[in-house]
């Protein structure tokens, strides 16, 4: 009884210091956890507390759950920089809960390519890494290299074709990427689902995690998959011999952002860290680490790891974002038409 | 104290938990699937039973549901019969072996069987080998998968309940039988089966409950694409969080192993008292 009365007492004058220390020279930030979350303290955080003397406070939230709390913290905001992957920076601007960021107080923001720094003044956070969807393969067995989106009709694919629930956020995107290639667009997914359709009846399978993709390619003979580029980075550190190609008709990508939160005391460190966090070394780092695609142009690459990411001007040339907002109002819709698309 | 008030003292505790556990989850359902955006409405339930994809979902649970339970009884009846019938050892033993699966997670169950089924997996590379099938044959994301995994799991519960009922059978009515003339499966079938019918109900209504709505087994072995209403249930809330569609969705699962179940428990009690 005594220990625990200690021990919460000690918990409590913790608290009571760090509060207090908060004022000067901390900063709350979110991160995604497990390997990014590691690479996002080797990349940004470590250097950043070197750099600075300040401390940063992690907190392990995803996108979604970030935002949820963003949102019912309105009148006492308690993180000063979050990062967002699912494009809730534009949600999150719209209801003012983000601060427009003024890019003369970025040093690195004259590097980044225009559409990653392209609302900054809105209080839409630059995004400091992309996640490029693309495809996947098994450079020695696929018969032929893909280079191109229409490729995965190729029956020569067939049986080997892995495709992803769109549940999943990079299934989302690849589908909505088929969807384009096959002459449809946001107001229009039949012609994706048509594709779909015919693809199942070649003898595509289905998953609906990243895992599973890894277990089709180790055991299932699987050679092709629509995915992120960082996957193929993941499968071949399984030992299998997968590469990664942008589509020829255009790379969706996923932004993964840096934002200001509003009404926080500390906003000039807040925004030494964004800065920090678009430098080219930390990006240089993400992509070393990860495999994601950078979006400061003065990063560079080894061979290795630009074969991996969406890579100089003509890499990002292609990327497309599709609207973040768009997928959000038709997710119900669109995920019981996928649903009743690949039934059996 | 009164003896009434004594039992209701003893029985307070798991009233309460009933009631907080149970009756309140449901009550929150029930009204949760007639939850509207102007006051209650049946539009969840319309939008379910007037779209085919959804009711070729049900007819897929109740389907699947049956055969395992079929299944499970055809293996489970000949299997409580011997346990019932050896020796006090090789019973106990054969308990075990039956309720060793039991003892693992239900995850780790079905990665077994994923293993074996799948593409390159034990029993379809076998088939392949033999020239059976076709190379792209494979077991996984199929009906048959799930019904294989389904009733592993399920099968202690059948053979137990039977199990019960058969070793409290006397054993001298099958003497009885075997004197008067009847052969060994004649006696099976006039004695034993229709005696053991309580046990076998019983065992039927565990399996096809279970069944109509386990969520793990057909997800894993079924895939994205055989989709089963408990995966339905499950997908209306975590992907697209439309709640009341699946509230709505359990209320019908629920009432529809009511409407199956109900018919079946009649018809038994009628017989067996």
């Amino acid at each position: 009884m005594k220990a625990q009365f200690g021990i919460a007492l000690l918990g409590l004058s913790a608290l009571l210091s760090s509060t207090a220390f908060a004022q000067e020279n901390t900063l709350t930030i979110n991160s995604f956890g497990g390997a990014y979350e590691e690479a996002h303290r080797k990349c940004v955080i470590t250097p950043f507390e070197e750099a600075t003397g300040a401390k940063v406070n992690v907190v392990t939230a995803y996108s979604a759950d970030a935002f949820a709390q963003l949102r019912a913290q309105k009148d006492a905001p308690q993180f000063d920089v979050i990062h967002f992957s699912g494009g809730q920076e534009i949600v999150g601007a719209a209801e003012g809960l983000l601060a427009p960021i003024d890019p003369a107080k970025l040093s690195n923001a004259g590097d980044l390519y225009d559409f990653a720094k392209a609302n900054l003044a809105k209080g839409e956070g630059p995004a400091y890494s992309i996640a490029a969807i693309g495809l996947v393969y098994n450079s020695e067995k696929a018969p032929t290299a893909p280079t191109k989106w229409t490729d995965l009709l190729d029956p020569a694919f067939g049986e080997h074709l892995v495709l992803t629930d769109i549940s999943n956020g990079y299934g989302m995107l690849s589908f909505l990427m088929l969807n384009k290639a096959e002459g449809g667009d946001l107001n229009n997914i039949q012609p994706g689902l048509d594709a779909v359709t015919k693809l199942l009846k070649g003898g595509a399978i289905v998953v609906s995690t990243s895992p599973e993709i890894q277990q089709e390619f180790a055991q299932n003979d699987a050679w092709i998959a629509p995915y992120a580029s960082d996957y193929a980075f993941t499968l071949r550190n399984a030992g299998l011999p997968a590469k990664f190609v942008q589509g020829a008709e255009g790379t969706p990508a996923s932004y993964i952002t840096a934002n200001l939160v509003a009404n926080r005391p500390n906003q000039d460190l807040a925004l030494k860290f964004i800065d920090m966090t678009i430098s080219k070394e930390a990006q240089a780092c993400f992509a070393e680490a990860l495999r994601y695609s950078p979006t400061n142009s003065k990063v560079e690459l080894s061979p290795e790891v630009a074969a991996d990411v969406a890579y100089g001007a003509e890499g990002v040339a292609g990327l497309i974002r599709f609207d973040p907002a768009t997928i959000e109002a038709n997710r119900k819709d669109w995920v019981e038409a996928w649903n009743k698309a690949i039934a059996q | 104290m009164t003896d009434r008030a004594e039992n209701l003292i003893l029985a307070l505790p798991g009233l309460l938990l009933l009631a907080l556990a149970f009756f309140l989850p449901i009550a929150q359902m029930l009204v949760l699937s007639v939850e509207g955006a102007n006051g209650p409405t049946l539009e969840h339930f319309v939008r379910f039973l007037s779209d085919p994809f959804y009711l070729g979902v049900l007819w897929r649970t109740v389907r699947l549901s049956f055969i395992i339970t079929v299944i499970c009884a055809a293996i489970g009846f000949p299997l409580a019969y011997i346990m019932a019938r050896v020796g006090p050892r090789a019973r106990l033993w054969l308990i075990v072996m039956v309720i060793l699966p039991l003892m693992t997670s239900v995850v780790v169950r079905t990665f077994g069987w994923m293993v074996i089924l799948s593409r390159g997996g034990l029993i379809p590379a076998l088939l392949r080998d033999f020239g059976l099938v076709g190379r792209n044959f494979a077991l996984m994301q199929t009906e048959a998968a799930v019904v294989i995994g389904m009733v592993q799991v399920l099968l202690p519960f059948m053979t137990l309940s039977i199990l019960g009922v058969i070793t409290r059978i006397d054993r001298r009515l099958e003497e009885a039988a075997r004197t008067m003339g009847c052969s060994f499966l004649q006696t099976l079938r006039t004695v034993v089966f229709p005696l053991s019918l309580p046990g076998l109900v019983a065992g039927s209504l565990l399996c096809f409950t279970l069944s109509a709505s386990s969520f793990v087994t057909p997800n894993l072995l079924g895939g994205t694409r055989i989709q089963v209403l408990a995966a339905s249930i499950y997908k209306s809330v975590t992907q697209v969080l439309d709640w009341p569609f699946a509230a709505a969705q359990a209320v019908i699962l629920f009432v529809g192993i009511l409407l199956v179940l109900a018919p079946y428990v009649k018809m038994t009690a009628r017989n067996n008292g």
